[in-house]
């Protein structure tokens, strides 16, 4: 194992981390399977496009936006269109999420078509040499940021009122609620943070990876195995999954080639289901 | 009374393709082998509760076995009933381990087996990978093929429905419906719920494999992200919902419900086609959230009750 | 009717823990053949867990239990349940989304023997045993619509159905008025002469417990501390000290002298 491979891999786990931090918060304490994630992500994407086309602001900072409008749709969807359905039970939440999903596509589909995209940043090609092995810019960007964002979520879960509250619905619903929490509040709120962190993973990933509507499907399948890797609801769980799976990839592309990288995370994230149900980092957040 | 419009609509469906065109037996046929897929679903989430969204897999594994086993020149009856044996081995298999999983984790646990299964495909020689492999050409003229699978589902579907119908109305289908109501106390009461659970499970492989192998032969070519797409269980799922989970008739109701709005309603308006899915699932979810079949049982059973304590306050004011 | 030397269901130094908590720690007991043995003790004095572990719920860190002589340990809770060794639930565990006579029905069909296979014939099990209980008028409503001790009846039909031969019944009376418990006391006593049954009972409700079981077994933190009649268990020092505390035992015994 080269020194380069173990910097693409730290470099593509710091961004699957992020990835993996949404999904994860919304399974493990809202408790919704979140189809529509991935859909997410690429509409994140899509934002930093549209601002990037017609303002010329780079990405790394309309990812703010990125985040806040996403925080907004995550709040209204869950608000309108999830809670309601909640009662109806897992299968109920799951199609309603795809449903979602399936909105947002089209909504993609319709203004920018199905062809691929990138944003050509002035600096997309450079490259900066760390002991023999050379760093690409924006990945190593993208990295920093994402770590530190990774670093903001769990200084908001641990540190604010709101992000105890979240806590404590998810650790002792009853207990939460004698002490006044409002649980409803809560779950939404989380879920909006999911969302949000959805929409600037879009933005980063935007500086990096081209994409179009068929990079949802890739996404979904990718959070999924992060978020089971890591343990529900789990912050440096999830992070961990991410650096895990991005060494697992870059390993997989090297030693047995790049189709071999997906079967070879879903294989992975079968058995973590079987032997170990509560992810790696092996706390239990919620019951089943 | 349901049998004679059951009897009936069975015999109308038997003449109708002499009546319509090619295009029309076409939809009505998809029609039908929707109804199979949302039927094995029902079986496992509706009447047991575990929803197996990677389900897929057994199509697929219909699909290309059924394709592998017919270039080894074996007629199509053959090659399609050995390819639903091999799904309803590999539904065992993955079924002790699998389904111990419960709720969500299953779920997700069946969709990353499906798209292992998928990868598979799509790297080894004997499947044509990527790529994708083709069917041996039927060598009839292009409407008798169509009315060929048209009979083909019909005589499917019928099959499942009245084969998933005695299930779930036998001392079997008790035992199914308990695991969904409460798994525990199921065991409890002396059910053997990891062979009830292993077993319904072959069932519907058994079933969803079959459907797998004839749309293959009808397609005539297959590709590793078409028969292993989960855009198959997602609509199955959504015919479930709008039929009614847990009933009988619900994913035929369904079926044709959803394939005949995005068909005719909609297939001007391509571009809006996913959108206008979502919503109606939406829609659905919210307004009849038992389902077409559901909310009429559940009229009916209120409607006795109501009645049986109507004349029980008649006969004590007496 | 109890024949003393047919001992049906022996426990012998059963023990769970959940982490450092002892919730059961090495009980024995035996049960003979008829009996009714009232389960006794305060909250969390591992009543429930015990049933759980006797019916399979609940793996046992150590210890055996043998039933009509086999030895029931590493068996699943179907496999017990099959073999006539059964139980209800303190909280009540029905299956929703069906009606009150389905779910007795699920009892008769499956029970002891894995018996009945055909459907007609469970069913006129099922009408006798929800006559017995009092719930033949509710048999078309759905679980949902039913009241809580309606539900405990519901349990008991189902176990009732089941053909048991030993029936745990874990708090049949909880949220019964005093009428009703009345009225339960008498079905258990009934459903024992007319079945055969032996019974372990578990109940809060004192006054049931004395007036039913022919023994008492008293636990208190996970450990027996006691085992006799009736009349044993009400003087015994360690008993009232168990349930008042210390000091208001004292004065009981006192009183008592």
């Amino acid at each position: 194992m080269s020194l380069q491979m173990i910097i693409n891999a730290i470099l593509l786990g710091g961004l699957y981390a992020l990835m993996g931090i949404g999904f994860s918060l919304q399974w493990g304490i809202s408790g919704i399977i979140n189809l529509s994630y991935g859909a997410m992500v690429v509409l994140g994407s899509y934002i930093s496009l549209i601002i990037f086309d017609v303002f010329k602001i780079d990405p790394f900072i309309s990812m703010l936006f990125s985040g806040f409008l996403l925080f907004l749709i995550g709040a209204f969807a869950y608000k309108f269109i999830i809670q309601p359905s909640i009662k109806g039970g897992i299968v109920f939440t799951l199609i309603i999420t795809f449903a979602l999903r399936l909105i947002v596509e089209n909504l993609i589909l319709y203004i920018w078509s199905a062809d691929y995209r990138t944003i050509r940043i002035s600096y997309a090609g450079r490259n900066f040499q760390f002991l023999n092995s050379f760093v690409p810019l924006t990945k190593f960007i993208t990295f920093l940021i994402a770590g530190i964002l990774i670093y903001f979520t769990h200084l908001f879960m641990m540190n604010t009122k709101i992000g105890k509250g979240i806590q404590a619905v998810s650790l002792d619903k009853i207990g939460a609620l004698a002490v006044g929490v409002d649980d409803k509040k809560m779950y939404l709120i989380n879920f909006a943070v999911g969302t949000a962190l959805a929409g600037i993973t879009g933005s980063l990933w935007a500086t990096v990876y081209s994409f179009s509507p068929h990079v949802i499907d890739v996404i979904i399948g990718r959070v999924f195995i992060i978020a089971i890797l890591g343990g529900l609801g789990n912050i440096w769980g999830a992070a961990a999954g991410g650096m895990l799976l991005g060494f697992v990839e870059t390993c997989g592309a090297t030693f047995l080639g790049a189709h071999w990288q997906e079967a070879i995370g879903l294989a992975m994230m079968v058995l973590i289901l079987l032997f170990r149900p509560h992810g790696l980092m092996g706390k239990k957040f919620f019951g089943q | 009374m349901n049998i004679v419009w059951i009897v009936v609509a069975i015999i109308i469906f038997t003449i109708l393709p002499n009546f319509i065109s090619g295009y029309y037996i076409r939809i009505l046929t998809a029609i039908f082998m929707y109804a199979v897929l949302s039927q094995c679903i029902n079986l496992m989430s509706g009447y047991m509760g575990y929803l197996p969204f990677g389900h897929v897999m057994f199509f697929g594994i219909g699909a290309y076995m059924t394709a592998i086993l017919m270039r080894g020149n074996l007629p199509f009856i053959v090659a399609m009933l050995l390819a639903s044996l091999s799904a309803i081995v590999v539904s065992i298999i993955l079924g002790f381990p699998v389904l111990r999983l419960r709720g969500h984790y299953f779920a997700i646990a069946t969709i990353g087996m499906n798209g292992a299964l998928m990868t598979v495909v799509q790297n080894i020689d004997i499947t044509g990978g990527a790529r994708g492999t083709t069917f041996p050409i039927i060598m009839l003229p292009p409407g008798q093929v169509y009315s060929y699978f048209y009979y083909a589902f019909l005589a499917l579907m019928i099959i499942t429905t009245f084969a998933i119908y005695f299930i779930v109305n036998s001392r079997f289908g008790f035992a199914i419906r308990s695991i969904k109501a409460n798994e525990d106390a199921a065991n409890s009461m002396g059910i053997n719920t990891t062979n009830t659970k292993v077993v319904t499970w072959a069932i519907a492989a058994l079933f969803t494999s079959i459907a797998g192998g004839l749309y293959g032969y009808w397609m005539s070519f297959i590709a590793p992200d078409e028969v292993f797409d989960l855009m198959f269980i997602t609509n199955s799922i959504i015919m479930m919902l709008i039929g009614g989970a847990g009933t009988i008739l619900g994913p035929v109701i369904g079926a044709f419900i959803v394939e005949t709005v995005s068909e005719f309603a909609w297939s001007g308006f391509m571009e809006y086609h996913l959108a206008v899915l979502g919503i109606i699932t939406i829609i659905i979810v919210f307004f009849v959230p038992g389902g077409v079949i559901g909310t009429i049982t559940e009229k009916i059973r209120d409607r006795k009750i109501a009645a049986s304590i109507k004349s029980e306050v008649a006969a004590n004011d007496r | 009717m109890i024949d003393n030397n047919n001992v049906i269901l022996d426990v012998r130094a059963i023990s769970r823990h959940f982490g450092a908590l002892k919730a059961v720690d090495r009980v024995s007991f035996q049960v003979r053949k008829g009996e009714i043995i009232g389960l006794i003790g305060p909250n969390g004095a591992g009543k429930t867990t015990i049933t759980n572990l006797v019916t399979g719920d609940l793996k046992k860190n150590a210890g055996e239990v043998h039933y009509k002589g086999t030895d029931v340990s590493s068996m699943q809770p179907f496999q017990i349940a099959r073999i006539g060794l059964t139980r209800t639930y303190q909280i009540v565990k029905p299956l929703q989304g069906m009606t009150v006579e389905e779910n007795v029905l699920v009892g008769s069909l499956y029970g002891r023997g894995n018996r009945i296979n055909d459907l007609s014939n469970a069913r006129k099990t099922v009408h006798d045993v929800m006559e017995l209980v009092g719930l033949y008028k509710k048999k078309d409503f759905m679980v949902s619509d039913v009241t809580l001790p309606d539900l405990k009846r519901m349990e008991f039909a189902r176990v009732l159905a089941m053909d048991p031969e030993v029936v745990f019944l874990d708090e049949v009376m909880a949220g019964l008025n005093p009428s009703e418990v009345e009225e339960s006391m008498e079905l258990v006593k009934k459903v024992r002469e007319d079945r055969q049954l032996t019974i372990v009972y578990i109940e809060h409700i004192m006054k049931a417990v004395m007036g039913i079981s022919d023994r008492i077994i008293v636990l208190h933190h996970g450990k027996k501390i006691c085992e006799g009649s009736p009349q044993e268990v009400r003087d015994n020092p360690a008993v009232i000290e168990a349930y008042l505390g210390k000091k208001y035992a004292k004065e009981v015994m006192k009183a008592n002298e």
